[in-house]
C-alpha cells in the first residue's frame, strides 16, 4: 500500500499510527522527500505502507511530483491510501481527480474531520464515496481515530480485481477533441502504454509534462513528433480563443469537476467559511512588516539563548565524564605511544564530537518547536526578502544563525539544519557558507588574539567580527551563486501550515531521531579522522640524539638540586618551596623545548614549515602554520598548539593571556598578522567534524570543495589585510 | 515572461493616495497582488508568468475565478494569501502575475 496527499494533509501522522515507526512529521511543507516503507499486521496479513512524499498534483513540476508518479507506476501498489485533509477538501481532491485519472486501485482517508467540524465544514463521506465510485473513510490521523474502518476498505479492496481503472474528466469540447485525436493515435503506437493509460498520457502532453515528453521521444520519436504538433495547434488555439495554455484550462476543468461534485449535497457549511480562523489572526501580526521581523528577532535570541545557555551544563558534565576516562586512562597504563593515542587521538577526538551532542540536542528541541508550531515556514516568509539578494532563500536563516550568526553557535548542527532547505542549490550555497560564522569554538581564538593586540575595544572588535563573519558569508554566498552553483532562485510559493500546538512527545521524537543521526554519522568517520591527525602531530617523533639531550639536560637541572628539592618535585602534588618552583619551571620550560621540537619534527610540523614560503605572504611562520593545520580537528585545538609551538605548554583559559603576551612579543607578530590571522581562522577551511557532516549531507565532492574554497578564500583575503597592513606600517 | 510593474490600471491619483492611506482600494479595477496596499477579499482574475508556476498555482488552488484573503500585504513584495482554508505565501515575482480584484 502507499500513501499519497498533499502536504501537511496528515500523510506521516497517519504513517505512523499504522505502522508505530518513528519518523519525523513536520510542519513544514512536504518534510519527507523520500518515500518510506514501514509494516504493520491487520487481521493477520502482513502489510508494506510506502510513505510517499507531500504533493499538489501529479505533473513533473517538482521532484516529490516526479518521486510519488514514478512510484505508483513503477511499483503499481495493490492500494493507494489518498490521504485528504478535510478542512481544505477542495484543493485536496485536485491530486485525487490525478490519481483517478491515473486509476490506482484508490481510498480516500478523510482527515481532521474535527478540524472540518470546528470550522463549520460538514462532510457526507457516504455521499462522496458514491459519487467518486472509490471507498471514503472519516479518519482523524493524530487520535487513530478510524484506523480500523481504514484499514478494513483497504482489504476488501485488495480482494477485488486488481486492474487499474483510469476515470474519464471532461476538459470541454475543444481539449476533449483534440483528446480523443491523441489517444487514438497513442493506442494505434501503443506509446508508453507499458506505464500510463492512452488518456493519461494524452492529458500530460496537453499539460506539456516534460517527464512525460521525454519519455515519448525516447520510446517512439516518430510519433511523439506526431502529438507534439497536435499539442502545439491546441496551444496556439487556447491561447488565441482563451489567452491560457491547455493546462490552465484542464486546471479550471477539474476544478468544476470537483465542484460540480462537491455541490451534490457532500459538504454544508453550518457557519460563516470565510471567516478568518485563530491562525490568520495570528498571522496579522507575526508576519506584519513591522512588527513580524521585531518578534522574529526575539525568538530568534530565545532559541539562541536556549540552546547555548541550557545546555551549558550537559556539556560540562560530558567534559568532566571524558576528562575522567582520560585520567583513568593516563594512570592505569604506561606511557608511550599506545597511551597518547588513546587519550590524545580517541578520547580527545570522539569525547570533542560527543561534548557536542547536549548542544545539538537543544538546538534540535529548539527547532522541531519552531517547526511543529509552524513558525519556522513564516520566519523562511519573512527573511526571503533579504536572503534572495544574496541566492539563498528565506529558510537559509535558520542554519546560520544556529552556525554562529549570534557568535558561540556550531556550525555542525548548522549544517544539519540546511536540511529544511528545498533548493539544491540554494541549499548548497547555505551549507557552503554556514561554516564562516563564528561558532563557540573560534571565540577562544578571538578572543587571545583580540585580547593580546586590541585590548583597548576588546567588545567593538568582537562585534566587528561577528558583522564581518556576516557579510563575508553571505557575499560568498552571492559568489557560490554566481558561479558553480549558478541558477536562477527557486520562487517563494509555499504553503504556510496552520499554527498547532506541538505535543511533548513529537518533539522529544523529532528531538532523539535527529541527534541519533548525528551520533552514528559523526561517530563513526571522525574516529578515523581524530587518529590520523594525532599520528600527524605525533609521527616520527624525535630522533634518539635529541630526545637524549634533552634528557641530559633535565638531569642535569636535577643535579644542582638538593635531595629535599628533587624529592618535593618528584612528590608532584602539595605545595612547592621557592627553590622548586624555579626548578619545576626550568624543567617545563626544557619539556616545553622538547614539545616544540617534537612538534616541528613530525609530519604536520614539516609540513608547516614546507608551507612557510607561502604563508610568509599573509604573514604566517611555521609555528602559525602548525596551529592552523591543528584547527582543522577543532578551532578549539589553534589556541593549545599555539600554546605549544610557543613553548608555552599546555594552555587553559587562566593562561591564554601569558599567551597572548608572548605573542604580542614574538617578533613575527603584530597588530596586521593578528588581523590576518583572525580572517584566516574564521574563513579558512571547516573543523572536520563539520567536513564530515558536509560530505553526509551532501557529498565527499562538496566536503573537499568547501574545505578548498574556503582555504584559498581565507588566504587570499589574510594576504590582502598583511601585504596592505604593512605597506600603510599600520602593525 | 513576467509582467511589467508600475502600471496605472486605471487607478487616478486620488485612489492612489487611498490605497496608501488603506482607506481605498480601486474598488473593481483589475490590478496585479503584488500592488494591493491592503488586506481584504479579492478575486483572482488571471494567473499570468512561467507555464510552470501557473499550473503549480492552480495546484495550490489559485486560480482564475477563485475568491482569497490577502492576511499580509507589502505593496511590490511578498504577500500572504488565504485560499479555501490554505494559506499561501508568495514572493513579488509570483504575485506579479495573479491580477486580482477586490471584492
Amino acid at each position: 500500500m502507499a500513501l499519497a496527499g498533499n502536504p501537511n494533509a496528515g500523510k506521516t501522522t497517519l504513517f505512523n499510527q499504522l505502522t508505530g515507526a518513528r519518523q519525523h512529521v513536520g510542519n513544514y511543507p512536504g518534510i519527507t522527500v523520500d518515500h518510506k516503507e514501514g509494516f504493520f499486521h491487520h487481521k493477520n496479513q502482513k502489510i508494506t505502507l510506502t510513505d510517499l512524499p507531500g504533493t499538489y498534483s501529479m505533473t513533473a513540476y517538482s521532484a516529490e511530483e516526479l518521486v510519488t508518479r514514478d512510484y505508483l507506476v513503477n511499483e503499481r501498489p495493490q492500494v493507494v491510501i489518498n490521504i485528504v485533509d478535510a478542512s481544505n477538501l477542495e484543493r485536496n481532491l485536485y491530486l485525487t481527480c490525478q490519481l483517478l485519472e491515473l486509476g490506482v486501485p484508490l481510498v480516500i482517508a478523510l482527515n481532521m474531520m474535527d478540524v472540518a467540524k470546528d470550522r463549520g465544514i460538514e462532510i457526507k463521506a457516504e455521499v462522496l464515496e458514491k459519487l467518486l465510485q472509490v471507498p471514503v473513510v472519516p479518519i482523524i490521523a493524530r487520535s487513530g481515530f478510524g484506523r480500523e474502518e481504514l484499514l478494513d476498505a483497504c482489504i476488501r479492496l485488495t480482494t477485488k480485481e486488481q486492474q487499474w481503472n483510469p476515470r474519464d474528466i471532461s476538459y470541454g469540447e475543444d481539449l476533449d477533441t483534440t483528446l480523443t485525436s491523441l489517444v487514438a493515435k497513442i493506442e494505434e503506437t501503443a506509446l508508453l502504454r507499458d506505464c500510463y493509460p492512452a488518456r493519461y498520457t494524452a492529458i500530460k502532453y496537453l499539460e506539456n509534462d516534460e517527464q512525460i515528453l521525454e519519455k515519448g521521444q525516447q520510446a517512439d520519436p516518430d510519433t511523439a513528433r506526431i502529438l507534439e504538433e497536435i499539442v502545439a495547434g491546441t496551444s496556439a488555439h487556447t491561447q488565441k480563443t482563451f489567452d491560457v495554455y491547455p493546462e490552465a484550462l484542464i486546471a479550471d476543468h477539474r476544478y468544476g469537476y470537483i465542484k460540480s461534485i462537491l455541490r451534490q449535497g457532500v459538504i454544508t457549511h453550518t457557519f460563516d467559511t470565510d471567516r478568518l480562523y485563530t491562525s490568520d489572526k495570528i498571522d496579522k501580526v507575526l508576519t506584519n512588516r513591522l512588527v513580524g521581523p521585531a518578534i522574529m528577532l526575539l525568538i530568534l535570541f530565545g532559541v539562541y539563548q536556549f540552546t547555548f545557555s541550557w545546555s551549558e551544563l550537559p556539556v560540562i558534565w560530558l567534559e568532566n565524564v571524558f576528562g575522567w576516562l582520560g585520567n583513568q586512562v593516563d594512570n592505569r597504563l604506561p606511557d608511550g605511544l599506545l597511551k597518547s593515542m588513546i587519550i590524545s587521538g580517541v578520547i580527545d577526538g570522539v569525547g570533542g564530537v560527543l561534548g557536542f551532542v547536549p548542544l545539538i540536542m537543544f538546538m534540535f528541541f529548539s527547532i522541531a518547536i519552531l517547526e511543529d508550531s509552524g513558525y519556522l515556514a513564516r520566519v523562511a516568509f519573512m527573511m526571503d526578502r533579504v536572503f534572495r539578494i544574496f541566492g539563498l532563500h528565506g529558510s537559509s536563516v535558520m542554519p546560520f544563525i544556529v552556525s554562529g550568526g549570534i557568535a558561540g553557535g556550531c556550525a555542525v548542527p548548522g549544517v544539519m539544519a540546511t536540511r529544511t532547505l528545498r533548493s539544491p542549490k540554494e541549499r548548497m550555497a547555505t551549507l557552503l557558507t554556514v561554516p564562516f560564522m563564528n561558532c563557540g569554538a573560534k571565540l577562544p581564538v578571538l578572543a587571545l588574539l583580540i585580547g593580546a593586540f586590541f585590548s583597548d575595544n576588546k567588545a567593538r572588535y568582537m562585534f566587528l567580527f561577528t558583522m564581518l563573519a556576516w557579510v563575508v558569508a553571505l557575499v560568498a554566498a552571492k559568489i557560490l551563486r554566481s558561479t558553480v552553483l549558478r541558477g536562477a532562485p527557486t520562487p517563494f510559493v509555499m504553503e504556510l501550515p496552520p499554527y498547532r500546538f506541538p505535543t511533548l512527545r513529537g518533539l522529544l521524537i523529532h528531538t532523539w531521531e535527529r541527534t541519533y543521526q548525528y551520533i552514528k554519522k559523526a561517530g563513526t568517520v571522525i574516529l578515523g579522522i581524530s587518529i590520523l591527525l594525532w599520528a600527524l602531530m605525533t609521527f616520527p617523533g624525535l630522533p634518539d640524539g635529541k630526545t637524549a639531550f634533552f634528557e641530559q639536560q633535565r638531569e642535569a637541572l636535577m643535579a644542582t638540586a638538593t635531595t629535599a628539592v628533587a624529592a618535593e618535585i618528584q612528590a608532584t602534588d602539595g605545595e612547592l618551596s621557592e627553590q622548586a618552583a624555579i626548578l619545576s619551571q626550568q624543567i617545563a620550560q626544557i619539556n616545553n623545548a622538547e614539545n616544540e621540537a617534537r612538534l616541528q619534527n613530525s609530519i604536520a610540523g614539516k609540513f608547516g614549515s614546507s608551507l612557510e614560503p607561502l604563508t610568509r605572504l599573509a604573514g604566517f611562520e611555521w609555528r602559525t602554520n602548525i596551529a592552523l593545520i591543528g584547527g582543522f580537528a577543532a578551532k578549539e585545538v589553534i589556541v593549545s598548539t599555539l600554546g605549544t609551538a610557543y613553548s608555552m605548554g599546555e594552555t587553559n583559559d587562566g593562561e591564554s593571556e601569558s599567551l597572548g603576551k608572548r605573542l604580542k612579543n614574538d617578533n613575527a607578530w603584530n597588530r596586521v598578522v593578528a588581523v590576518a590571522a583572525l580572517v584566516f581562522i574564521m574563513f579558512y577551511a571547516p573543523c572536520f567534524v563539520t567536513v564530515v557532516c558536509i560530505a553526509k549531507e551532501s557529498s565527499w565532492k562538496w566536503a573537499f570543495f568547501s574545505i578548498t574554497f574556503n582555504t584559498v578564500f581565507a588566504f587570499i583575503m589574510a594576504v590582502v589585510i598583511y601585504q596592505v597592513g604593512m605597506f600603510f606600517n599600520l602593525g | 515572461m513576467l509582467r511589467k510593474r508600475g502600471k496605472n490600471n486605471g487607478c487616478c491619483f486620488a485612489d492612489k493616495v487611498r490605497n496608501c492611506l488603506s482607506r481605498g482600494r480601486c474598488k473593481g479595477l483589475i490590478g496585479p497582488l503584488s500592488e494591493r496596499a491592503t488586506t481584504g477579499r479579492v478575486k483572482v482574475c488571471k494567473v499570468t508568468g512561467d507555464r510552470k508556476i501557473c499550473a503549480r498555482m492552480a495546484s495550490m488552488g489559485l486560480y482564475p475565478g477563485v475568491e482569497a484573503d490577502v492576511i499580509c500585504s507589502e505593496t511590490g513584495q511578498r504577500c500572504l494569501l488565504k485560499v479555501n482554508g490554505g494559506t499561501i505565501s508568495l514572493d513579488a515575482d509570483v504575485s506579479d502575475n495573479i491580477l486580482v480584484t477586490s471584492l
